[in-house]
């Protein structure tokens, strides 16, 4: 059975894919290394649901059981609704997980791809 | 009856052989210009006009380019206006195009500037120059044909920095080429900066369950202190 959370993020992800590798974006270049992934799991402290992007906030546990604070930078609001979020996708206390393009310098910061939130469902970010 | 069979026939494919220029004209007459109103998505999204280089620079235009860092130095990043051909070829959020009697205008969501194409005057003399300059058209048929002069220099003609003058002139024809698919001609013309006139062709495509959102550029922009 094909559900929204399947179709939504594959659509977003197409989208991104599409267009992600061409868009000479403001500000993400100079901040995030698009050739490598990361992934981090942790608990979102906050989330701002606001323009021209939306960010997530979440602490991670490193190895030592350290806190690191970690910032993912989405798409704007309005194409991150078209892609099935809402600005209570994440809130604090949930427990998820993020994958995006990491902080040029080693800095705890992503360009966000997508999320795994608590019960499981994915989402892709957008533009 | 046979006749009769062939003659309806004839005039069916007469009335399907109509132009769409023919269909315009028909509808110009009426008092109706063509309909390119709705939500429309930019297809085959590309911010650049030059992706693997070969602008056609002046000496000015490439001495100002190489100058330019487009990390820091993007207008965009300060939620300025994009100015042409960049508000309508670097922007992969949705825009509205409305028209009225006396103008075309198009809202474009991100980051929820407007621009408006005068349908009943001709360019004023004395121009103030601006981000967006000074839009006037007319239909051809079924084309809006957009004319702009008056910019200032201030914008970037796409999202990979490339420069102009205050000289700049930008020539649209602009027309839907099916229900769903919009085309926008563009030729950019400044010859302060580009040796040569740049076409290029940008398609979007119909978004009829789409609206226009809230787009405020301001709000939590962390790059701005990026602007010189």
């Amino acid at each position: 059975m094909i559900n929204r959370w399947m179709v939504l993020p594959v659509a977003a992800v197409l989208l991104l894919s599409i267009a992600g590798s061409a868009f000479a974006h403001h500000g993400f270049q100079s901040w995030f290394d698009m050739s490598r992934s990361v992934t981090v799991k942790g608990t979102v402290t906050a989330f701002d649901w606001t323009n021209p992007h939306a960010y997530i906030y979440l602490d991670v546990k490193d190895e030592k059981g350290a806190v690191v604070k970690w910032s993912a930078e989405l798409g704007a609001v309005a194409m991150l609704s078209r892609a099935g979020w809402k600005k209570d996708t994440v809130k604090p206390g949930d427990e998820i997980t993020m994958t995006g393009n990491p902080g040029k310098d080693g800095k705890p910061i992503m360009h966000l791809d997508k999320v795994v939130l608590a019960k499981g469902q994915e989402l892709a970010t957008a533009l | 009856m046979r006749s009769r069979t062939i003659l309806y026939a004839a005039i069916l494919v007469m009335m399907a052989s109509l132009s769409p220029a023919t269909r315009a004209q028909n509808a110009a007459r009426s008092g109706s210009p063509p309909d390119i109103s709705g939500v429309w998505l930019v297809e085959n999204f590309e911010p650049r006009l030059f992706p693997k280089g070969g602008a056609p620079f002046t000496p000015w235009a490439e001495t100002k380019f190489k100058a330019t860092n487009p990390l820091t130095d993007d207008p965009n990043l300060g939620c300025l206006p994009l100015g042409l051909p960049r508000f309508m070829i670097s922007v992969p959020y949705p825009m509205e195009i409305f028209q009225v009697p006396t103008r075309v205008i198009m809202i474009q969501e991100g980051p929820q500037t407007m621009r408006q194409i005068h349908m009943n005057r001709e360019h004023p003399k004395d121009l103030d120059p601006t981000y967006s300059g000074d839009s006037i058209g007319r239909w051809e048929g079924d084309t809006l044909v957009a004319d702009t002069i008056g910019f200032n220099d201030k914008t970037w003609l796409d999202g990979s920095g490339l420069p102009h003058s205050e000289a700049l002139h930008v020539v649209e024809r602009i027309h839907r080429q099916d229900r769903d698919t919009l085309v926008d001609d563009i030729v950019i013309e400044d010859p302060k900066a580009y040796t040569k006139p740049i076409t290029t062709r940008q398609l979007y495509k119909l978004k009829p369950d789409w609206e226009i959102h809230e787009y405020v550029c301001e709000e939590n922009n962390k790059y701005s202190h990026q602007e010189k």
